[in-house]
């Protein structure tokens, strides 16, 4: 609702109006709209004088969006070609429509338009009635395609910084507003929950909705040119009462024959990953051979042949042991060293190269021992000789074979739950109840700026009983309340209420206009 | 039928990629050419699986894909969806709010928490789900459908 001031309510209230209007314009090339909308006013010394063209304007239609009028020059000053006057209605001339009352001065009268010229004005000379004549139609804020074409890349902002702070560097730095033209409380109350956000190669306008969003608000232009919000949620009270019908010229309930939307999907990544289980499974074996003298093997057991497969629970299964000889010559052990990878260690005991080691010193040593020959028989030369030193050596090479036939290759696998982590895309649907499945209308949201289902629940529910009740249009006139604004609820004799989607009006001098209002019906709890 | 209900089908009808989870083990597939492809299942977060979903050829990242993990899925020019790609992101559940509208008044007559998961069935739970009978009546293997909290749904049979 706008702000009146005390003296403009008074004058409405006591309904004795004589309606003033002024049209002013400003040379793009002299200053910006930027600064236009962040002066206190028309006026302001901070700017330059605008050129009151009121005198040349007739036949003025005004809309939330749009203002058009008639230029009646005959001085041909604001000839596209050659007018003295002609940047004032030139591509990206500044205009604004500024309403109020004879009896009030210009300090309490209020901006309803501000807005720029796109593109030429029309403009007609014709000799056989001797008119000259402008066509002139100047478009809100909101509709400067530069928001909406031109895609943008943001900073990266961290977890817990509030939405708001997003919102105004957009404003600042791909809009080109200043703090003072942005109406949008700095604070959202919403916080971003991923560790880094951007807003990448989307349009500055698709930005800011995307943000307000989250709170259920329709970024808007109010008639100031500052920006300011929508809040699609109806739980507030009506800005006007419209006690009866004697006020109320028209009311009208216009056709709608369009399916109305239904079914509210409102898609979000939740903000931590998650982490996902796949099946128990083997992850990947290894192959050790092991000797006398290796004292042990230490083998790396990757989960996957890039580097890259996090597992969990990991066991190590023995295919075939080292042990699985005639002698137990060592320990077998497993752990996981990471998410990644884990080590086979395959411990050869001490005491199997030092026997090998006496075992061979003695088969060397024994070889050394004389043998003691024994001869049977009287004074014969024949006889037995018993080979004591081959024994021992014998015993040697037993000692040795048993070992080399107990030291041999062995066989391990490793399984374990292989893992990894996802973002989960949730979901939140408002429906209309007892829906059958054929008949659902869907509209789809995807916002990952929404950080919890119930910030999920609250948007898909206050979309549903949007689009519900943007299905049951309503037209009223009444009339002229400038205080009124797009986004506010009206109340009309019948007690129901009707939010405004859109306001018109034909102005016309010392006439009090009647006021158009679109709008739809509120629904409430 | 409205102009705007029409533009909604072609929209979805132009949806040319999504997500989904792996419901099943990869299998051999026959299709309607002959040929022999691998396939699986995948939950797309609708009531019914999507079944008999190809692996695209050539794609060896799908080859650790298992059970339980998130692919993207892309149409193919017949309109069959198939297997393209791993995802970093997963469907979860859903909540649903359920309204009335009267006139200009609006109700919630319930909320509802959906989302199923697909999993082989534990030794636990083989021996326990077909009471009083114990193991042995459903085989090593099979799988289950499992809501939101975690309770079996039913069995899935291939």
């Amino acid at each position: 609702m706008r702000y009146l001031s005390a003296a403009f309510r008074d004058v409405l209230d006591g309904r004795r109006r004589r309606p003033a209007y002024k049209v002013y314009a400003w040379d793009p090339a002299t200053v910006t709209i930027s600064e236009i909308a962040s002066a206190t006013s028309s006026l302001s010394s901070s700017i330059p004088t605008p050129l009151d063209i009121t005198p040349y304007v007739s036949e003025i239609t005004w809309s939330d969006k749009q203002l058009s009028f008639t230029m009646v020059d005959a001085r041909n000053l604001f000839h596209p070609d050659t007018g003295g006057y002609r940047n004032y209605l030139g591509d990206g001339a500044i205009l604004r429509l500024v309403e109020g009352d004879e009896m009030l001065s210009e300090t309490d009268w209020i901006t309803s338009f501000t807005g720029q010229i796109h593109g030429q004005v029309g403009w007609k000379k014709a000799r056989n009635t001797g008119n000259v004549m402008s066509k002139v139609s100047v478009f809100g804020r909101a509709e400067t395609q530069a928001f909406k074409r031109r895609k943008i890349t943001t900073r990266e902002y961290t977890v817990g910084t509030d939405l708001g702070v997003a919102l105004y560097d957009i404003c600042g730095t791909y809009m080109g507003l200043t703090s003072s033209e942005v109406r949008i409380p700095f604070t959202l109350g919403r916080q971003f929950k991923h560790q880094t956000n951007q807003l990448s190669l989307v349009s500055p306008w698709e930005g800011i909705s995307s943000l307000l969003e989250v709170v259920c608000y329709l970024p808007v232009f109010d008639g100031e040119g500052k920006l300011t919000y929508v809040n699609k949620s109806f739980q507030r009270s009506p800005a006007k009462m419209i006690e009866d019908y004697i006020s109320c010229v028209e009311s009208e309930v216009p056709e709608n024959s369009q399916d109305g939307i239904n079914k509210i999907i409102v898609k979000f990544l939740d903000a931590t990953l998650e982490r996902v289980d796949s099946p128990y499974q083997k992850l990947g074996e290894a192959q050790v051979t092991t000797g006398f003298f290796s004292m042990g093997e230490e083998l790396d057991c990757w989960w996957s042949e890039d580097h890259k497969q996090r597992a969990d629970g990991t066991t190590m299964q023995v295919v075939k042991s080292v042990n699985s000889g005639l002698l137990p010559v060592g320990t077998e052990s497993y752990e996981q060293k990471d998410d990644f990878h884990g080590t086979i260690e395959v411990e050869i005991s001490v005491w199997v190269p030092i026997l090998a080691t006496v075992m061979a010193l003695e088969y060397v040593a024994a070889a050394f021992i004389p043998d003691n020959v024994i001869v049977f028989g009287f004074g014969g030369s024949a006889g037995v000789t018993i080979p004591l030193g081959r024994v021992l050596q014998a015993q040697a090479m037993l000692g040795i074979m048993l070992i080399m036939m107990s030291i041999g290759s062995a066989q391990y696998e490793v399984w374990g739950t292989p893992f990894d982590y996802a973002y989960l895309e949730k979901k939140s649907i408002a429906i209309e109840d007892g829906l059958a499945y054929w008949l659902e209308s869907e509209k789809e949201i995807n916002n990952d700026f929404i950080g919890t289902h119930d910030q999920a629940d609250t948007i898909a529910m206050t979309e549903l009983i949007w689009e519900k009740s943007q299905t049951r249009p309503r037209r009223i006139v009444i009339e002229d309340d400038p205080s009124l604004e797009v986004g506010d609820i009206v109340g009309i004799p019948d007690g129901r209420k009707i939010l405004i989607t859109g306001l018109s009006k034909k102005i016309k001098r010392g006439e009090v206009p009647s006021l158009v209002i679109d709008g739809c019906k509120v629904m409430t709890p | 039928m409205s102009i705007r209900k029409i533009i909604d089908w072609a929209i979805q009808e132009a949806k040319t990629t999504q997500t989904g989870t792996i419901a099943s083990e990869f299998y051999e597939y026959q299709d309607a050419s002959g040929s022999w492809v691998w396939a699986c299942d995948v939950d797309i977060g609708e009531d019914d699986l999507l079944t008999n979903v190809p692996v695209t050829s050539n794609n060896r990242e799908i080859y650790y894909a298992e059970e339980g993990k998130g692919v993207n899925l892309s149409r193919l020019g017949s309109g069959k969806w198939a297997i393209t790609g791993l995802s970093k992101t997963l469907n979860s559940t859903v909540h649903y709010t359920y309204l009335t509208f009267a006139d200009d008044m609006w109700e919630i007559t319930h909320t509802e928490l959906r989302g199923n998961t697909y999993r082989p069935l534990t030794y636990g739970e083989l021996g326990t789900l077909v009471a009083p009978y114990g193991y042995g009546v459903l085989p090593y293997g099979v799988r289950g459908k499992f809501n939101a909290d975690g309770i079996f749904f039913e069995i899935v049979e291939r």
